[in-house]
Formats: C-alpha cells, structure tokens, sequence
C-alpha cells in the first residue's frame, strides 16, 4: 500500500514523503527509478573517503541525506593509511632510552619489521572500523576512479555507472609532491612519505629533502631511530612559515640531535651505483655575492627521500570540464563556506590548500552537512586559531599568529612579546638535554593572546587546551590569573613575566 | 659568664630605646620591613618579590630533621621531599614501562631489566641539592637577608631566631609572615610507630626501600607506592576508608584501578594495628581488615606512613601571642588577605587553614602579598579554579568541582556531564591496556552549559591539563570546547570531541575519527 503510494506521487512531493516513509524503500525506490536513465541520484556524493569525506558523509547521512562515498585506495586516507599515526607511533618512544635515571643494561637495535607489521595491523583495523561505520550509517560505498562527465548537471562517473546529487564534495585530498626526470636527473629513484612506511628495515643511511614538518619529522624519526641522516634545505633554517622563534631553534634541535643538516643547498642528481644511491648536491655560499655553488656528494645511500610538498589530487576529476576554478598550484578555490565556483559543487579537505590537518578537514565536512542538509544557513568552519602540532623531537605546538604576521598585521608598537626558555625537569638527571621554549605574542592595550608557539617535550599534548582559551579571547592577564600546575612545562606559560 | 650577660644587658638597652624612639617619635625603627619565616616555595616567592619591590627582607629557614634524622637544605617541601624528587622518581618508573613498551616498536630490549636504586636516588638527590644553592644564589641576587635558624615569635614586630648550636638572634620587623608549611603526621596509638618513615625520608634514602608497606591513600600514599612498583618493588597501599579523599571518587577509582592492573597491591578497609622489628631488621605489620574483623600479618622490608600532613608551628609561638589557629587542624585561621589575628602578622601556604596544599598556590599568594605589603597592590590570591595533577603511574589532573560536589551545589538534573574513554595512540602498538584513560566534563545544564569541572586521566595529565584550565578560568563553556578544532593525534583532542552524556547512557568509547 505504501509502495503505491510512493509511485503515484510525484518527485518533488517524494522528496517530502522522503523524510516520513521507510528510508530502505524510498532509497531503493530513487535508484531503481534513476536506474532508467542510467544516473544514480543521490543526496549527497562525496568524492574521496578520507578524513573530511567521511565525516561529511556520515554527517549528512545522520541528517538524512542519502548518501554515497567514492573512494579508489583504502577508507580513511592519508592520516589513517599513510603519516599521522606512524609518525606518532614511530617518534614517541624514541628518546627514552636515552640515558634515564636508574642503571638501564640495554642494547639499542631498532628493527622496523616489527614495528611496521604492528603499525599495518593498526591500520588495516582502522580501514576496517571506517568500513563499518559507512555501513552504519547505510552509506553506500563506491570503489573506483571518478570523474566528472559533460552532462549538463554535474554527474560523476565511476567504472563506467554515472551519479548525480544536488550536492557533490570533492574531498580528494592531496599526494606528496615529486620532482620529474627532467628537472632532476634520477629523481624516481626517491621515495616518499608514501613510500616511507612501506619501508620494512631501517635504512643505514639517509636522506631527506624538504624543509617543512614532514621533512623534520621524517629526518628526526629517521635519525632517532637509528640511521645515518642528513637533511638537505634550500634555505637557511626549516619550518619557514612557522614563528622565527620555532624555526631557529627546530632548526639548532635538530642539528644537536646528531642530523647532519644541509643549508642553502638542492639536489642536481641521483644516480644508482652498486653500494646505494650517490646525490650530486650544489650548496650556494651565501657569503659570496655570486650565485656559485659547490657541487658536493653524499654516497651509498639507502633512502632518498622527497618531502618538498603536497599537491593537490585532482587530476583524472576533470574539473577543469565542468569550470571549477583552482588556484596556480591547482587547489581547488573556495569560499568560507566551502563552495567552488560552480553552485551545487563543495570541496574540503587537503585539495583546498588550506590548513591541510585531519580536524579541520572533518569540522569543515562536517559543518558543510549542517549547513546543506539542516538547512544551517551560517554553518561553516572559522579558519581561525586552528591549532597544529609538528612531532619534531622534542614536539612543536603552535596556534594563532607568528610574531611576524602580528607585526605586519597590526604594527609593531601594538604587539607586545613574552618569551621563555628552560630545560625542563626530564633532564635533570640525563645527560642529554633539550630546550623548550615558548613564546606568547599579544596584541594592544588588553594584550589579547593572538598567537602562542613552543617546542618542547609535552609541546604537542599541551597545546589543545590553550588553544580553547585563545579562541575564546583569553588575554596576557588571563594567564596570569590562572594557577599553575606543578610540576610541569605547561605551568611555564601561565608565570610568564 | 659576664660576657653573655653584657650581652644580654646590650640587647635589653638597645631594644629599651628602640621601643621608646618608636613611642616617642611614632615613627618604627624595624630591622626589617619584611620577615618571613619558612624559606619553601611559598616563603621565598615573598620574600624575593618583597625585596623585588625595593624591601628590606629578611627570610629565616630551618629544617627540623624527621624522627628517622633526614633532614634537608634550603626551598621547602617542593624542592626537597615534596614534588620535585616525586615527579623526577615517578619519571624513573614511568620511563621502566616505556622501555618495556619498546619492544613492542621494534626494540631489542634484553628480557630482564633491573633498576639500580642507587644510582636513581643519587642523581634526584643531587639535583635537589643544586636546587638549594640556586635558592640561596638567588636570594643572594635579591638581597634577601637568608638565615639557617628557626624563628619563633616575641611580639607583633619581633622575632627571636636559633641556629642548630643554639646561638641567638633577634630580628625586628614591620611586618611578619609565616610560611612555615607543614610536616607529615604519624599514626600515635600504633605500636612500634617509630619503625616507619615517612615522605620526608623516602626521597633520601640511600638504599631501595626494598618491600614496602605504605599505610594512607592520599595522593602522596598512591604516587609514592606507584613510583614504587614503576622501579620493580613489591609495593602494597593500605586505605583505611577511601582513594584520593576529596578529589572526585570516580576518577579515583580509575586511578586505582590501573595502580591494581600496574601491580600495586591494596589492602582495602585495614587499619595497621602494631609494627614489630624482626632480628632481620624486617617489620613485621599486624593489621585489621575491618570489613571482616580479621587480623592480618605480613613481613616488610619498609613501613610508608602517608596518613596526612600537620602544620609546622609548635616552635613559633603563637599561642604566646594569641594568633588564632583551627582547634582540630592546627592551622593558622587566615582571612582573604593572608591576615592573621594578629595584626603585622600573616600567614599563607600550607600553614593557612583551608587553602590548597600546593607549590603554585603558596607562590602566587606570597608574591601577592609581598606586593600589598609594600603597597604596590591591593589585588588578594583568587583560590576558586586550581588545578592540580597527582602524579600515580596513570597521571590524573583536574580543574573545577568533582562530579559528586557539582551534583550537591546544582542537583543531578542542574548538570550534564560529557565524558569519554579514549585510548591514546602510544598505547596501541605498546598493546598496552587503555581502560582507565577517561575524561569527563561537568557542565551546568542551562543556559550555556558553563563547565564546572573538568576531570583526566591519561598519561601527561599535567600537560594537558594547564591550558583547559585557563580556558575554565576564563569560564569556558561546553561549546566553546567543541568549537576549538582538535589537534591529531594526540589525547588531548578528545576533550574538544566530548560528546556522550553520562545522562544518555549511550557507550562513551571513543572510536576512532
């Protein structure tokens, strides 16, 4: 009876019922009648099931939508699958044993078999609870390629079956950045960070190629656990977008920590001899006016790694034929609410370029579903005071403003700095030691907290809830006003003088 | 003889004449604009923020040695017998399990590990004793007038202070402040009392403690028997009544909890009833598990007694001078501004009935006294929203009311608590148990849902912990935290992702994003 029912009415009336009748029928319903056409009409199609393309789906399916998520690897993308939780895993443990109090009769071997098929476990698990979680929620899961056809409406298409939604997200996030054959010669002979975690031993020696926090981390995992690891950069220090108080002391930290670091330089070529990989590397001397450089050579390398950036997956989408406006270095273009530049078509995540982290990928899904589906007109992510923490050794937080963007920002005279620097109580009895160091940057007469940077052990657990405070206004007395908790690092930024 | 008389005679003449100048001139001729008496954390946070301001400070600090004779140097139970050796020992047992947990990422750890007591116990006592000669360099800095004597008071302006060999001082000031602290309490109806130790030994001994009794279930009992264990030693904690008394009784639990699956030992509801010394030198402990009313006895090489702390002020003389203090603490009964009953006379820290126990406390509280004492301020300590962590091999911090206390002030229904068993990544390789790694926030349930408290535990509570308590300070509401974009991954994200009521019933598991 109810059957009959839904046959008679029309689509737009359907739409209405929809909310009311039996969900498995009604879906079952729409695709048998899209079936006719050959295009699957859905809700909502997300293209990418990786942090922001789930939780936008999940969300939107909560909410009702119906829902599909077309994905072509594993569920759970780059952070389940590839960097976030190895780097975590990898770097936690690797500055305990380093001379501890008490009288520890250890000897230090690091086989990463071990490690890796713990890790790969973890993963697959992971992969798995995503899975689950799809089916949950009755969303439909699309293995495969998609790509954007030339049908008027904006249709997708998988394996040969087409999709269309009223609302379609592109969520495809982003792949490290390589260097072609012609730029340099042998280049292909690299891995990287994808290719890092399929590593199954530890390279003797090593070298990493970037500046930026994966690069560091990867260098500091590297190093730490083992390997022989030198770091090339094109400039002078790493971490260049991050506050000059961060970036020069990652940059001494890692230095200290026994990585052998390459400023000022690039490498020309990579060729493959018997006993490993030999790189021809040009460092410009600075002190020299001209632009010579000194050709030098690391041989017998094991790992070449690549860490010089993340472009953005949109190739094969061919969003160019349906007149999605990217950036020069291919981003798709957004707005504050996450809509491209054609009406009906959303994208978030990695392949925006902005704020490239797992939790706002998610919040930005998610607040996308509020705002389509519970008709949350205002509902869109605040870009600011995102916090971001690098899992160098020792860990940097950060959150807010550098010194540099406030000075640019709001004129020198209204920006008032504090700093400190220790060695925190870890060390009191090792003989190895590491700083931190911490920094507030404040801004006019109430001095507003705009900005707030550290590295140090327990850098990366103490940040998150700072970062509730700052977004919340809090000012320079605030922190004052608040009691320390003894001991610890944290108390630090709460006795600033 | 007549020496000591003309002495005697001097310092009578002198003072005659002081106390008249100061009558006839009505202007005070002190020693000092400052004395402070107890030279631990709070102490010397006055008395260099005194000096700071331009005072004449003087700070006397004498360590009464423990029955068993430990005795000290300069900055107070903090820096000596209190959170500095406490955290530095709970890293020693805490780094054990690291390396235990290495094996499983891939480090080729030999099966035994043994820990040397030794060479742990040397090094956090010799950095100790670098912090107390930073203490008196800085004093020194400061110009503050630093004196190893025990002082007691004469009057509203005098203090009369005593070296170890007996040799007297007097010094006169403005104003005086009592910071002595506290010491810990021994059980008095325990025969055989004598044989136990007590906090203030523990961090100095020179041999491992080996298998230890510790009697009390306060944050010192749990973290010293954690630390205990965490190095490899049999540890047993005997509660007369309850964990953590005072702090919320569900985090407790959890704490205790993972203290048991760790290797902790408790004996629940005994009381220890004699303590006998064996020709071994073992002690033999007698006790009750009043539960069944029945007696226990076992052997061990060492006796805890963490049954409480009482304040330092049998030598100071109050009594003479009528300062009021609590009849069954024995604290100094404090106003808002640290007054005493007797005016020129001020009290805070641990000395101060029903202030907090803590190192940062006595430090913020004695700099802003200093600062109203030499008239630059008259901004009081605010003690509402003090966090604090006990430092137990699975850390728990808390800001705000426990669970049970917001439930008393605003009624079961006036609150919603969100709350979340997550499990940190580290554990997961380390296949490490994370069934105790918790969090939960106590909001108002109207209006804005205002958080009350904010409770967790996990590993580098204290860490985590500072900053939501800035946040609570600034009087953070439930939304406020999830609106703040998590960082991934660590623990500390999951108190932004908080969601499950306790209300609803539903599983409060974390899984995944």
């Amino acid at each position: 009876m109810a059957l009959l029912m839904q046959l008679t009415h029309t689509h737009a009336s359907r739409c209405g019922l929809r909310l009311k009748l039996f969900p498995h029928i009604r879906r079952t319903l729409i695709r048998r009648r899209s079936m006719a056409e050959d295009i699957t009409r859905l809700d909502f199609l997300v293209i990418g099931g990786g942090s922001g393309g789930l939780a936008g789906a999940r969300r939107a399916a909560e909410l009702g939508a119906v829902t599909a998520v077309v994905e072509c690897h594993k569920l759970g993308g780059t952070c389940v699958s590839k960097p976030l939780p190895h780097i975590n895993l990898g770097s936690y443990f690797v500055h305990c044993p380093t001379a501890p109090p008490g009288h520890f009769i250890v000897s230090l071997c690091f086989i990463n078999a071990t490690l890796k098929a713990k890790r790969d476990a973890y993963v697959s698990n992971l992969n798995r609870i995503y899975r689950n979680n799809l089916d949950k929620s009755k969303i439909q899961t699309i293995q495969g390629d998609a790509k954007f056809t030339n049908n008027p409406e904006p249709t997708v298409e998988v394996n040969g079956k087409k999709y269309t939604a009223p609302h379609i997200l592109i969520a495809t996030g982003g792949r490290p950045s390589a260097l072609s054959e012609e730029e340099v010669p042998g280049a292909s002979l690299g891995i990287t960070s994808d290719g890092f975690f399929e590593l199954e031993s530890l390279p003797k020696r090593s070298v990493v190629v970037g500046a930026g926090y994966i690069a560091v981390e990867m260098a500091g995992i590297l190093s730490t656990l083992g390997s022989k690891t030198s770091l090339l950069i094109r400039q002078s220090g790493v971490l260049r977008n991050f506050d000059s108080y961060i970036s020069t002391n990652c940059t001494k930290e890692l230095q200290n920590s026994g990585i052998d670091l390459w400023k000022n330089s690039e490498v020309k070529s990579v060729k493959k001899t018997d006993s490993g990989l030999e790189l021809a590397i040009a460092t410009k001397d600075l002190e020299k006016k001209n632009d010579e450089e000194k050709i030098s050579t690391i041989g017998q390398v094991d790992c070449l790694l690549w860490a010089i950036g993340r472009q953005p997956n949109t190739s094969g989408l061919n969003i160019g034929g349906i007149g999605l406006e990217t950036d020069e270095r291919g981003h798709i273009v957004v707005d504050e609410f996450q809509n491209t530049s054609r009406p009906g078509i959303y994208a978030v995540g990695d392949v925006c370029g902005k704020a490239l982290l797992t939790p706002v990928a998610i919040a930005a899904g998610r607040k996308l579903a509020h705002r389509l589906f519970e008709g949350k007109k205002d509902s869109k992510l605040d870009y600011s005071c995102i916090p971001t923490v690098v899992f160098s050794h020792p860990p940097i937080g950060t959150v807010g403003l550098t010194e540099e963007e406030a000075i640019q920002t709001r004129g020198k005279e209204n920006v008032k700095i504090y700093k400190t620097s220790f060695t925190p109580m870890y060390h009191a009895i090792t003989s190895r030691k590491s700083q931190c160091i911490m920094k507030l940057v404040c801004v006019g007469k109430e001095e507003k907290v705009i900005g707030l940077h550290m590295q140090g052990l327990g850098c990366d657990e103490m940040l998150q809830g700072f970062a509730v405070a700052i977004k919340m206004g809090a000012t320079k007395s605030d922190f004052d006003r608040t009691v320390a908790i003894h001991p610890t690092s944290s108390e630090e930024f709460v006795t600033m003088r | 003889m007549a020496a000591l008389w003309k002495g005697r005679r001097r310092w009578k003449t002198n003072n005659y004449f002081k106390v008249l100048a100061r009558s006839l001139t009505g202007k005070y001729e002190y020693d000092y604009d400052l004395v402070v008496i107890g030279g631990g954390s709070g102490g010397l946070a006055c008395s260099k923020e005194a000096a700071q301001l331009g005072q004449k400070v003087a700070v006397l600090d004498y360590v009464e040695p423990s029955a068993k004779g430990t005795k000290w140097g300069l900055g107070g139970t903090c820096v000596n017998v209190g959170c500095i050796p406490k955290k530095l020992m709970h890293q020693a047992a805490l780094l054990g399990t690291a390396v235990k947990d290495a094996k499983k990422y891939g480090w080729q750890i030999p099966e035994t590990l043994s820990h040397d007591w030794g060479t742990m116990a040397g090094a956090v006592q010799n950095y100790v004793k670098s912090l107390n000669w930073g203490h008196r360099v800085q004093l020194n800095d400061k110009k503050v007038k630093y004196l190893n004597m025990k002082g007691s008071l004469v009057d509203e302006n005098t203090v009369k202070a005593f070296t170890k060999a007996g040799k007297e001082t007097t010094l006169t000031a403005k104003n005086i402040v009592i910071a002595t602290g506290g010491r810990p309490k021994c059980p008095t109806n325990i025969p055989g009392v004598e044989h136990g130790i007590t906090s203030d030994d523990v961090f100095w001994l020179k041999n491992s403690p080996g298998k230890t009794l510790v009697v009390g279930a306060s944050y010192v009992g749990l973290e010293c028997a954690g630390f205990l264990t965490g190095i490899g030693l049999d540890a047993t904690i005997m509660v007369r009544s309850v964990a953590l008394r005072g702090f919320d009784q569900q985090m407790s639990g959890l704490v205790t909890d993972y203290m048991e699956a760790y290797g902790t030992k408790f004996a629940w509801k005994c009381v220890p009833r004699r303590i006998d010394k064996l020709p071994s030198g073992a002690l033999q402990v007698t006790w009750t598990d009043t539960q069944t009313d029945s007696q226990h006895q076992d052997t061990y090489d060492t006796v805890l007694w963490a049954v409480g702390r009482a304040p330092e002020t049998k030598a100071l003389g109050l009594d003479k001078l009528g300062v009021q203090l609590n009849k069954e603490t024995g604290k100094i009964i404090v106003g808002a501004d640290e007054s005493t009953s007797v005016p020129n006379i001020y009290a805070f820290g641990d000395i101060g009935e029903g202030r907090p126990e803590l190192t940062p406390t006595a430090i913020k509280a004695g700099r802003l006294l200093a600062r109203r004492l030499a008239g630059q301020s008259t901004q009081l300590m605010n003690y509402d929203n003090v966090p604090t962590t006990v430092f137990t091999p699975l850390e728990y911090a808390c800001v705000g009311l426990s669970e049970e206390e917001a439930e008393r002030r605003h009624g079961k229904d006036g609150i919603e608590v969100y709350h979340a068993f997550y499990k940190p990544l580290e554990f997961t390789v380390a296949e490490r148990d994370a069934s105790q790694c918790y969090l939960k926030v106590v909001c108002e349930s109207s209006g804005n849902q205002k958080i009350v408290g904010l409770h967790f535990t996990g590993p580098n509570a204290g860490e985590v912990t500072q900053g939501f308590a800035l946040g609570f300070q600034c009087g953070a509401t439930y939304s406020d935290l999830l609106n703040t974009v998590g960082i991934h991954p660590t623990c500390a994200e999951e108190m932004t992702k908080v969601h499950i009521t306790k209300r609803s019933g539903l599983d409060p598991t974390v899984t995944g994003c």
